[in-house]
């Protein structure tokens, strides 16, 4: 393994933050407020370290699977620390665990805070801290080799540590193609959420930062309350129809405004997401309506809106889920565990594998039958093999181990198992806001400082799909 | 990229990384000092004047007692001196609005004040033949505690502020720290990594240079120096070689 070609992308990853930080100091510059300091210490710091590595290492286009691996862990861990540099700075609530446990959930676009009060922070750190989210969706390693020419074979490798195996097979582009296409599905849809914010009312800064949010599948809000703040019925809607489209598979939904609008509707994994958000938000709008919202149209409208916002792991809140009934927390805990569709911006499982996973349980089912059947598992018009069935088996069995272990550790912590587990939950999915303590309309503020940690590994290892951390853990001698 | 420049680089950027350091920690520190100075002049002379108000009410309850009791002399003298005193400490309070809202609490302490001023005279009159006793209770006590109230909204409002500003420094002295200590950190990584790249593209080709020319001369082995980038020890490289396989001056070689 080299050691420089990895310090030589972390210095265009580092480089790729600035660029962001510089933005996030000018909009200080510009507003006031008092982070302007720290904006641009933070980015004097990235600029240096990341050039640095580029006057001494020649570029490379022949990287290992290896050295693939390393760079896109390493430029996520790298990020995160750059990311909480400005918090760090700034001060106020951020001690350094609160720093590192915002940037984190920031990159991984999982949208829970420590924060007691936002509208406390300035327009800068504000706009810094959407901006982490926008560039952990989009996945920094995904972009900054989008932008950047000239790295000819390296693409593929570090591809295929950003995205699942399953990602890859149902955009069914080549690497080049498809980073540019998540490019410019995930471009235009900031720009049409933030032109459309703006009309429907909201100040240009706001509707920047919660369309960076939504279509990151974030949910970092500009308010206390978040999206409640506004009590717009035409913003809350514009917000679901964006976190719905985020959760989608983007080179589907890049297929669909290319002329081939049939594709979204035959897809099986768009046709399942769908169908289970409906049933999701008819559940617990019928759920609600009695108990906690008398009329009608509040229990459809905050229905809608939090298992919209929570089903795709965008996290954004119209109203506090943590006091709902039971029955409606766990649906709305089942579809944060499930996540959206794989080549999107959502986290959890992702649908395409609970898909496999109830066909591999009905192959089964008729093996117990015809134990000499062949029955083949599909996904659309290609054969699944056993191996990726296996695989998808082994992730979901290790995602549920991963969530007990984090739950078991954080209840040693004096936390309640509710909220234990929801954060756990909201963790590893990318959601950020799950039940109990850390509801809706809270924070992670008050958990110990251990338990952060414990959360932040978990988002890591939500994002990089369990595997990619546990390669990088163990292996020694891989081709 | 020449070797020089590359090591010049880094020197510069381990440079201009505890620059920017040091500018933002004096920026900070200046920051604090404006801090200071708000705290100093706008919110503590304000209170200190509204603690003069409230004494020189005081001083002005005793008088009027004084007249009641018909310490007339006493009464009067101790009246006129804390109206005296008064007024000095409301125009420092006047001079010094800093904060919003503070104009309006400062004009409620004008307005009660004189209502307080007029129901003393009266006290002291006797007006329209009451009992100086119900004057008391009735007119001179509720107006001395209107403008005592005005008074401690005025200094609530000004304590907050300080409240509020000594807060602030205690942030912006952890910021003024913080860049100083993020620099030292950062500068001990990027020593590790500058030193990582020093052994690998000046030290570690040196070496091998230095290895290629002992087995060529020793054992006779043929030059083959492997360089990644084009720098001066590549071209040292070249010319070593270049010396291995013509032996001497390429002028003196075409002349013999």
């Amino acid at each position: 393994m080299r050691p420089q070609i990895i310090l030589r992308y972390l210095g265009l990853i580092l480089l790729f933050n600035a660029f962001f930080l510089l933005i996030s100091t000018l909009v200080s510059a510009a507003t006031g407020g008092g982070a302007f300091f720290s904006l641009l210490f933070s980015t004097v710091v990235s600029v240096l370290f990341g050039l640095f590595p580029l006057v001494f290492v020649p570029p490379s286009d022949d990287i290992t699977n290896r050295e693939g691996l390393y760079i896109v862990v390493c430029c996520w861990l790298l990020s995160c620390l750059a990311g909480a540099l400005p918090f760090v700075l700034w001060g106020g609530e951020f001690t350094f665990t609160n720093a590192w446990f915002e940037s984190v959930s920031g990159y991984t676009t999982t949208g829970a805070s420590i924060l007691t009060s936002v509208e406390a922070l300035p327009p800068g750190l504000l706009f810094w801290r959407a901006a982490t989210h926008w560039m952990g969706g989009v996945g920094i390693i995904i972009f900054v080799l989008a932008i950047l020419p000239a790295m000819g074979g390296a693409y593929l490798v570090l591809y295929r540590n950003e995205m699942s195996t399953l990602a890859q097979e149902s955009l069914q582009y080549r690497t080049r193609k498809t980073l540019k296409i998540l490019l410019y599905v995930y471009i235009g849809l900031t720009f049409m959420e933030t032109l459309l914010l703006i009309a429907e009312g909201m100040g240009p800064l706001d509707a920047v930062a919660h369309a960076f949010a939504t279509i990151a599948t974030g949910g970092f809000s500009t308010k206390n309350t978040s999206i409640a703040y506004y009590s717009s019925p035409v913003i809350e809607i514009t917000v679901i129809a964006f976190m719905f489209l985020s959760a989608v598979n983007f080179g589907l939904l890049f297929q669909c405004v290319t002329g081939h609008p049939g594709d979204l509707l035959k897809s099986p994994v768009f046709r399942y997401y769908t169908a289970s958000l409906v049933i999701g938000v008819i559940l617990v709008a019928v759920n609600l309506h009695g108990s906690i919202y008398p009329g009608w149209i509040d229990a459809w409208r905050h229905a809608a809106f939090q298992v919209i916002a929570q089903g795709t792991s965008t996290g954004f809140a119209s109203a506090d889920s943590a006091v709902w009934p039971p029955f409606a927390q766990l649906v709305i805990i089942f579809l944060m565990i499930q996540g959206g569709c794989a080549g999107s911006t959502s986290g959890g499982m992702k649908a395409d594998r609970l898909i496999l996973f109830w066909k591999v349980v009905r192959r089964r089912m008729v093996k117990l039958r015809h134990p000499k059947a062949v029955v083949v598992i599909r996904a659309g018009q290609s054969v699944v093999d056993d191996d990726v069935a296996e695989t998808v088996l082994t992730f979901i069995l290790l995602y549920l181990l991963v969530l007990f272990v984090s739950t078991l550790a954080i209840t040693l912590f004096g936390v309640d198992l509710l909220t234990a587990f929801s954060g756990t939950t909201a963790a590893m999915g990318g959601v950020g806001p799950g039940f109990g303590t850390v509801g809706s309309m809270a924070n992670y503020g008050h958990m110990p400082g251990a338990v952060k940690w414990i959360l932040t590994l978990d988002m890591l290892v939500g994002r990089l799909e369990i595997f990619g951390l546990i390669l990088f853990f163990t292996i020694t001698r891989w081709k | 990229m020449n070797l020089r420049f590359k090591i010049l680089s880094g020197f510069l950027i381990l440079a201009v990384m505890l620059f920017a350091a040091g500018l933002v920690s004096i920026a900070e520190l200046n920051r604090i000092r404006y801090s200071v100075r708000g705290l100093l002049e706008e919110n503590y002379i304000s209170i200190v004047a509204a603690r003069d108000m409230r004494d020189a009410l005081e001083e002005q309850h005793s008088g009027i007692l004084m007249l009641a009791l018909k310490d007339r002399e006493d009464g009067w003298q101790s009246l006129e001196k804390a109206h005296g005193d008064f007024q000095q400490a409301f125009a420092r309070a006047r001079e010094n609005i800093t904060l919003p809202g503070e104009r309006e609490s400062v004009d409620a302490v004008e307005t009660a004040y004189l209502l307080f001023r007029a129901s003393w005279s009266n006290f002291e009159a006797g007006s329209r033949g009451r009992d100086k006793k119900l004057l008391y209770l009735e007119e001179v006590y509720p107006s001395l505690q209107n403008v005592t109230t005005a008074v401690n909204h005025l200094m609530t409002l000004n304590g907050n502020a300080l409240h509020d500003t000594a807060v602030g420094l205690q942030n912006q002295a952890g910021r003024t720290i913080m860049p100083g200590i993020v620099a030292i950190i950062a500068a001990i990584v990027f020593t590790l990594v500058f030193n990582f790249f020093i052994n690998l593209y000046v030290i570690a080709p040196i070496r091998r240079l230095t290895r290629a020319v002992t087995s060529h001369v020793r054992d006779g082995e043929p030059m083959i120096i492997r360089t990644e980038s084009r720098d001066e020890i590549s071209r040292l490289a070249e010319a070593i070689q270049e010396l291995v396989l013509y032996g001497g001056p390429k002028n003196s070689r075409k002349s013999s």
